[in-house]
């Protein structure tokens, strides 16, 4: 390996540095004085060092200071953690008292970038931050969850209502088609992997951050190189300041509630749904058939049940939904503490965590810690440590997809003829139908009695050792680890369905651990005009992770509900492991405060490329222009700050997984000898040129601040192109595959930024707005001639999305509806439809063959929204804060695919859709909906723009008000500060959409099969009321 | 200063030793040692045989060949209500394949997959370190499969790409033509005739369920009675009959036993072997063949719903004579349900195996059998002129099920003696359709029945995903 640049670079360093250290002090005068903070307390431990020289104090326990100043220098710097440094000139005074304001992170405020902090003034490349106060607002599992609607270009949906889901999280659009999408995630510098429930995220507390900042453009992401193309989330945790101890109690309680219940048809709506289905289905099935013919003469799809034939007020009007809904608590306490003084500063906390479902049997409990330490070991010389530790317990239901095996959709299909329970309390059986009725597991029972357990127990810790080796260059040596540890348990007994359901129980035990050791240099001076800050390093990460099961089945009882009950039928073990090398650097230049300059290079090394390109390199420039700060236009009072950007940079996308350039052999048993015999085959093709996919991005920005800082602009364009994707390739099955991995493609992600910060009245009343909005538009520029299209397959969906060229990755892509025949006379003069008859679908001949069939399909729509905002409103009064925080997203459709297989008479379905449905010629609906019909000849339940329906909403996602008592009472209450607070999320959505919520999705992160609705787990509306108090 | 310079030195070269990036997988084998041992290969060549329970082949039972087979001719239709999931087998009752049809797609690319298989053992066998006559063994059924892939493809899709190496470049057959199907006939041909030379003739019971002598001089009998080369298919097909290692089993249920299944069965020659166990082995023709929505009341607890998959016409009910024994234990029309009350469903009955837990039961599914040997003779030898010598072996088969003698009939009558025969004696082991199209009468027979058959669906259309892929394949006509 040669690294001539980074070695360079560092002699060059070095070398700067010797030239730079020859000042010496002159005769000298005293002075003395006493710091205080904004509350005039005094600040003990704070740094106060004569400006030009290395002459410095600290505040003693008293806040008192007293320095000798060398003649001719005229300035002190007054510097202490979480405060606004100050320059205060000396004017031959000998006693100088000095306060320092709080850093609340306006204009001034430091930004954490890969590496290192810089100033927000000075940033060149495209960074949103995200402090405390506004994560804080939100009761919620995960600190993903809070930044939903506040930060532009940052696209979080969470389409899985279930405490501690997963959300999918986008930065700038979708730039990858088979690897992974989500951001690299950075927890204090420390990048870490998914592993265990949900996101990483998941696992810590929201209360423990100090602050989130994301990481946009190449320019600020190429520090993280093959990891950096899907932007960056960097998370601070709240660190210890030197001062008096502060303690922190919060405690929060309420309630969830289900959001949207749909609203289904009744019994007597739904007997005459199911006959019209069965009816229509048996007349165009069976040749012969006659309406009036009874049962035995039908085959068994087509019987009409006979209670439906009966007396139908005698039957109960269930709606199953209400059996697996339920009011569900949520509750958090959090006690922390910090403090310290100038050499040792502390931040430690405590939580605990608990969220009840609005699915019966559903939750999430955790437990969480930190300690964040610091210690100042001499001038020269500083080392700390950050430790996580959580644990999580998620208590799961089996909610999504298929009636076949989840609540969801089982309660939305069950006939609301049948009560939910006995007269004697039994589950009402659903699962051995008669009369052409289908299986259903009982919700209710499904819901309590399959268990699906997780914990995990999580230790992040990294250390930290720093050393001044010169007073401008200094040596930083960070080790870490992050450990995961977590176990799933599943138990299915037979009761749920005795026809196809053995009990069975599952066991996986997964281990991942990660360690990483990263050594940088940095080194920061000012040359009179000239400010440069560079760093650079070296870094050694390395993951491991296995995992182990067993499953085991023929269980003589019930009584034991896990694995050791019944008899062992399968298990195995997998291990992966990947290691990374790297170098990097990055040199931030200033030239008069005004034109600045950021060049930033990265070199990977990865175990996961083929051995034939394990190296890559990731460069990217920046250059800002502080436009307000040229003489020419200081002297625009209204004009606070105004400052142009544009980057550009290359990254990668290293989500490939593990082995995949690796040829592998899969099993491929059979029986020889009446007996199981193993067999292999291979799997996977060789690709020794496999290899990280690339993203070059343009960003041009503005960041503008008017009257003041009253109203406050950023706004950026980007133009993202990710290129050598990783591309799940269709091989001719001539080769005895039918898949293979390659690098190729291309991808667009252009769009404009836009976000705006107001604050639109100051006085006694307070009135800030936020807004920012995105709009983004994916296209796929090329794909390659041996898989011109990818099609997308979720929840048993097949190829309802396709990514080609031209069109967003994953569009729906299906036949285009042009109505509902009225008439059989219609079906038959169109034609192409040999089967259809009154009431079923007429579909474009797009092809023009003269009938319809697979080749009549194409893009019919997009999931992704053409753009999403946030629009934020918070007001205070006196004591009283009022925050009202909404969120939406425009155009993105949805396919209804419950919606869908609920049209035959079988299941249950949306009321709207039994009033609005074909009839006949004289009752022809809405025009829209079809018949119910079961078998439908035409195959009503192809995928067309029948099902795809409109997913723009708009959210008001949280409203708290807040309220905190006077100091008055709370002095006297010896008490730093007493606040409570009530919170209200999502509140209320507009939309047009039918189902339960319009952020949906059956494919978990695939964002190629995104948009599906098919049994979901719905959103909760959450009451909680909290308290909090600092002493 | 130079302390520092010399650290920057030894963290940047240090610490990059690149050997710390080879990570090979730890718990999944990799091409890159395999093929090297007798072990490797006899692994490599269960895997070639586990390609028979390929979804495109014979699957967990109810792969794409029976639909191709039985379901578009008139033994069976689909019991199971219509939608999305089964248009692509609804499209073959219906003889509306489309040049996208699921099931078609599968059958392609499972019998090419098990293509590959073959010729990876047969490129790396001549180099490997394995005694001689381990490698005549693993040769002779390595081209046992190969050729049973290949009889599949051409007779299902006519002319298809021939390929005799293992491609390992996923580029590598992207414009690689079909090749006319008298190449791939004789390719087959050729391979049986290796086949027959190095493979066992009796196969102990530890290896039932792999390839023997006599499974390949049936199959190249099959061959030659489909290229009418009858002279060669009677000498070939008597060579299985004279070896005496097969024999009809006594009783005609007796052959689809769960229990005496294969190991103890003289009847079966070659047969796709299913183990219960939740092992991954099992067989579903029993749950998925048997009414749809049957339940528990037919299929027992934990026997699953029944799938209605292969549902018998009634065409083929009324096609046994009667006093035939084979019916009931073939095929069954009706059953009774939860409440007791007759449901009138038909269902196949062939591979039922009370008890068994759905999609896991033991009956096995013969390839080739000595019934469809003794038909064949007799057809082979009626085709020669030979009607009197045919005989004999016709009125054996129809003596074990229970039925008279057939006298001497006319040739043309004979010809028509040998199809029913094979209907009913074969019902639902994936020969009805191949039968019709090798006789030439699947127009008149299916026309009769009021299927809107026409001249071009003797061959099923080339997978659209394929013709995607390779510009220069081209579509089989009709399509």
């Amino acid at each position: 390996m040669k690294t001539p640049f980074v070695l360079r670079l560092f002699l060059s360093l070095c070398a700067a540095v010797l030239t730079t250290a020859g000042l010496m002090a002159q005769p000298s005068a005293t002075v003395s004085g006493r710091v205080t903070d904004e509350n005039a307390q005094t600040l003990p431990g704070v740094n106060v060092t004569v400006k030009g020289t290395q002459t410095g104090t600290t505040t003693s326990a008293e806040g008192v200071y007293r320095l000798n100043v060398p003649a001719g220098r005229t300035v002190l710097v007054i510097s202490y953690v979480g405060y606004l440094t100050r320059e205060v000139a000396i004017d031959g005074r000998s006693t100088l008292d000095v306060q320092l304001q709080p850093d609340n992170k306006t204009l001034g405020e430091v930004v954490v970038v890969g590496y290192g902090t810089q100033e927000k003034k000075d940033l060149t490349g495209a960074i949103a931050s995200v402090g405390a106060k506004d994560i804080q607002k939100l009761p919620v599992s995960g600190v993903d969850q809070a930044l939903q609607g506040q930060v532009a270009g940052l696209q979080i949906s969470q389409s899985n209502g279930a405490p501690g889901a997963n959300t999918s999280i986008l930065i700038r659009g979708i730039g990858s088609i088979s690897g992974g999408n989500e951001p690299l995630f950075v927890i204090d510098g420390y990048p870490v992997t998914n592993s265990g429930i949900g996101n990483p995220l998941n696992t810590i507390n929201p209360n423990d951050i100090e602050s989130v900042d994301v990481l946009k453009d190449a320019s600020s992401t190429a520090i993280y190189g093959s990891r950096g193309s899907n932007g960056v989330i960097m998370i601070t945790t709240r660190r210890g300041k030197a001062g008096k101890t502060r303690i922190e109690v919060d405690a929060y309680t309420g309630f969830q509630e289900v959001a949207k219940k749909l609203d289904l048809m009744n019994t007597r709506e739904f007997a005459q749904f199911v006959i019209d289905g069965r009816n229509n289905g048996y007349l165009d099935n069976v040749a012969g058939a006659n309406i009036s013919d009874p049962n035995s003469k039908r085959p068994n799809s087509y019987q009409i049940p006979s209670v439906l034939l009966g007396d139908l007020s005698r039957l109960p009007d269930t709606d199953w939904q209400d059996a697996i809904f339920r009011q569900a608590p949520i509750r958090n306490y959090q006690i922390a503490a910090s403090g310290g003084n100038e050499n040792l500063r502390y931040s430690v906390s405590g939580g605990y965590f608990n969220q009840k479902g609005i699915i019966i049997s559903s939750g999430l409990e955790r437990y969480t810690f930190r300690v964040n330490l610091d210690a100042r070991l001499s001038d020269k010389f500083n080392v700390g440590i950050t430790m996580l530790p959580s644990f999580t317990r998620q208590d799961d239901v089996s909610a999504i997809g298929h009636s076949g095996g989840a609540v969801v959709q089982s309660a939305l299909s069950l006939p609301p003829y049948l009560p939910v329970y006995n007269a004697d309390g039994s589950y009402t059986v659903t699962n051995q139908p008669t009369e052409g009725n289908i299986s259903y597991p009982h919700p209710v029972q499904l819901a309590r009695e399959l268990t699906i357990e997780g914990t995990q127990f999580r230790f992040f810790g990294n250390a930290y050792a720093e050393y001044a080796l010169l007073k401008d260059l200094k040596f930083r040596v960070t080790l870490g680890t992050d450990l995961n540890y977590s176990k799933n348990r599943r138990f299915q007994p037979n009761t749920i369905d005795p026809t196809t359901i053995l009990t069975n129980a599952s066991a996986t035990n997964s281990e991942a651990t990660n360690w990483l050791n990263e050594n940088t240099f940095t080194y920061k001076k000012r040359f009179g005009d000239h400010a440069l800050d560079a760093v650079a390093g070296f870094t050694a990460q390395k993951a491991y992770a296995n995992s182990m099961n067993a499953q085991a089945t023929k269980f003589p009882d019930n009584l034991i509900d896990n694995i050791n009950g019944g008899i062992v039928n399968a298990g195995g073990e997998s291990i992966t492991v990947h290691t990374m090398l790297s170098y990097l650097a990055r040199v931030n230049y200033g030239y008069k405060d005004r034109y600045l300059l950021t060049a930033t290079l990265r070199r990977d090394g990865s175990s996961r490329f083929g051995a034939d390109n394990r190296w890559g390199t990731f460069p990217s420039a920046s250059v800002g222009w502080r436009v307000s700060e040229e003489p020419f236009l200081k002297g625009l009072r209204f004009l606070s700050d105004l400052k142009l950007r544009a980057s550009y940079g290359l990254t990668g996308n290293n989500a490939i997984g593990d082995y995949r350039a690796i040829g592998l052999l899969r099993d491929a048993n059979y029986v020889i000898g009446n007996a199981l015999t193993p067999g292999l085959a291979r799997s996977t093709f060789t690709n020794g040129l496999l290899g990280w996919e690339s993203m070059k991005q343009l960003d041009l920005g503005i960041d503008l601040a008017l009257f003041n800082n009253r109203l406050s602009i950023t706004a950026d364009y980007y133009d993202k192109r990710n290129t050598d994707m990783l591309f799940n390739i269709q091989t001719p099955s001539a080769t005895g595959l039918t898949s293979a991995i390659v690098n190729l493609g291309e991808v667009q992600n252009r769009g404009v930024e836009l976000s705006l910060t107001t604050r639109n009245t100051t006085g006694a009343f307070k009135w800030t707005t936020g807004f920012n909005l995105t709009a983004n538009r994916n296209r796929v520029l090329s794909m390659s001639t041996e898989a011109e299209r990818i099609f997308s397959t979720a929840a048993g969906r097949a190829n309802y999305a396709v990514t080609q060229a031209g069109d967003p990755i994953g569009s729906f892509f299906g036949r285009r509806t042009l109505g509902v025949f009225q008439t059989d006379e219609e079906a038959t003069a169109y034609g192409k439809q040999p089967f259809a008859k009154a009431g079923d679908f007429k579909w474009a001949d797009l092809n023009n063959d003269g009938r319809v069939d697979d080749n009549d399909r194409e893009v019919i729509g997009s999931p992704h929204p053409n753009l999403f905002f946030g629009f934020n409103n918070n007001f205070s009064y006196r004591g009283f804060t009022l925050d009202v925080l909404t969120n939406g997203m425009v155009g993105q459709e949805i396919f209804d695919a419950t919606f869908m297989i609920n049209n035959a008479g079988v299941q249950n379905q949306l009321r709207e859709v039994y009033e609005n449905r074909y009839v006949s010629p004289a009752q022809p609906g809405n025009g829209v909906y079809g018949r119910s019909i079961r078998g439908s000849r035409n195959n009503n339940n192809v995928f067309s723009t029948s099902y795809l329906f409109d997913g723009s909403f708009w959210r008001i996602r949280n409203v708290s008000l807040s309220y905190t008592l006077p100091g008055s009472l709370t002095n006297r209450l010896k008490m730093n500060g007493i606040r409570v607070y009530a919170t209200a999320t999502n509140l209320f959505t507009i939309t047009k959409y039918h189902g339960y919520d319009p952020e949906v999705s059956n494919s978990g992160d695939d964002l190629r099969a995104a948009g599906l609705d098919f049994g979901t787990y719905p959103q909760a509306r959450t009451y909680t009321f909290g308290l909090n108090l600092t002493f | 200063m130079k302390k520092i310079v010399s650290l920057c030195v030894l963290l940047l070269l240090g610490g990059c030793s690149e050997s710390f990036l080879d990570e090979v997988p730890q718990a999944e084998r990799s091409e890159t040692n395999f093929y090297r041992t007798t072990e490797d290969f006899y692994n490599a060549v269960v895997g070639a045989y586990s390609t028979l329970k390929n979804a495109g082949l014979y699957g967990s039972g109810s792969g794409a060949l029976f639909a191709m087979t039985e379901v578009v001719s008139d033994n069976t239709d689909l019991g199971v209500t219509r939608q999305a999931l089964n248009a692509s087998t609804y499209e073959i009752e219906d003889l509306l394949v489309t040049i996208t049809n699921a099931t078609v797609g599968s059958a392609w690319t499972g019998h090419y997959l098990g293509i590959a298989r073959t010729n990876a053992i047969l490129d790396r066998l001549p180099a490997a370190a394995v005694p001689q006559a381990g490698k005549d063994r693993f040769e002779g059924e390595a081209r046992f499969l190969r050729a049973l892939f290949y009889f599949n493809l051409v007779r299902l899709f006519g002319d298809v790409q021939l390929i005799t190496k293992e491609i390992a470049s996923p580029y590598g057959a992207n414009t690689l033509t079909r090749s006319p199907a008298a190449e791939v006939y004789a390719l087959i041909v050729e391979d049986l005739k290796v086949a027959k030379e190095k493979l066992p003739a009796t196969l102990p019971a530890a290896e039932a369920g792999r390839a023997s002598r006599g499974a390949a001089g049936a199959l190249l009998g099959k061959v030659y009675l489909t290229l009418k080369q009858y002279d060669n298919a009677v000498a070939v097909l008597k060579e299985v009959i004279e070896a005496k290692t097969y024999d009809l089993m006594p009783g005609f249920a007796a052959v689809f036993s769960p229990t005496t299944s294969y190991v103890a069965n003289r009847e079966v020659i070659f047969a796709v072997p299913y183990v219960s166990g939740q092992i991954g082995q099992g067989s579903e023709m029993w749950s998925n063949w048997a009414p749809f929505n049957a339940g528990v009341a037919l299929l027992g607890t934990g026997g699953g719903n029944g799938g209605g998959f292969n549902r018998p016409t009634a065409d083929l009910a009324g096609a046994f004579e009667p006093g035939d024994l084979r019916k009931e234990a073939s095929l069954l029309t009706s059953f009774k349900n939860a409440q007791g009350r007759d449901v009138n469903d038909a269902y196949v009955v062939k591979f039922r195996q009370q008890g068994a837990l759905a999609g896991d039961s033991d009956v096995d599914f013969p390839v080739l059998r000595y019934a469809d040997v003794l038909l064949m003779v007799a057809e082979a030898l009626n085709e020669t002129g030979k009607t009197a010598e045919a005989l004999p072996f016709l009125n054996q088969v129809r003596k074990r099920a229970g039925l008279a003698d057939k006298p001497l009939l006319s040739q043309a009558d004979f010809r028509l003696a040998v199809e029913q025969e094979r209907r009913v004696e074969l019902a639902f082991e994936n020969h009805r359709w191949f039968d019709l199209v090798r006789t030439g009468r699947y127009l008149p027979v299916l026309s009769a029945k009021g299927f809107k058959i026409k001249d071009f669906h003797r061959f099923y259309p080339i997978p659209q995903r394929e013709i995607d892929l390779n510009k220069t394949l081209t579509q089989n006509t009709g399509y």
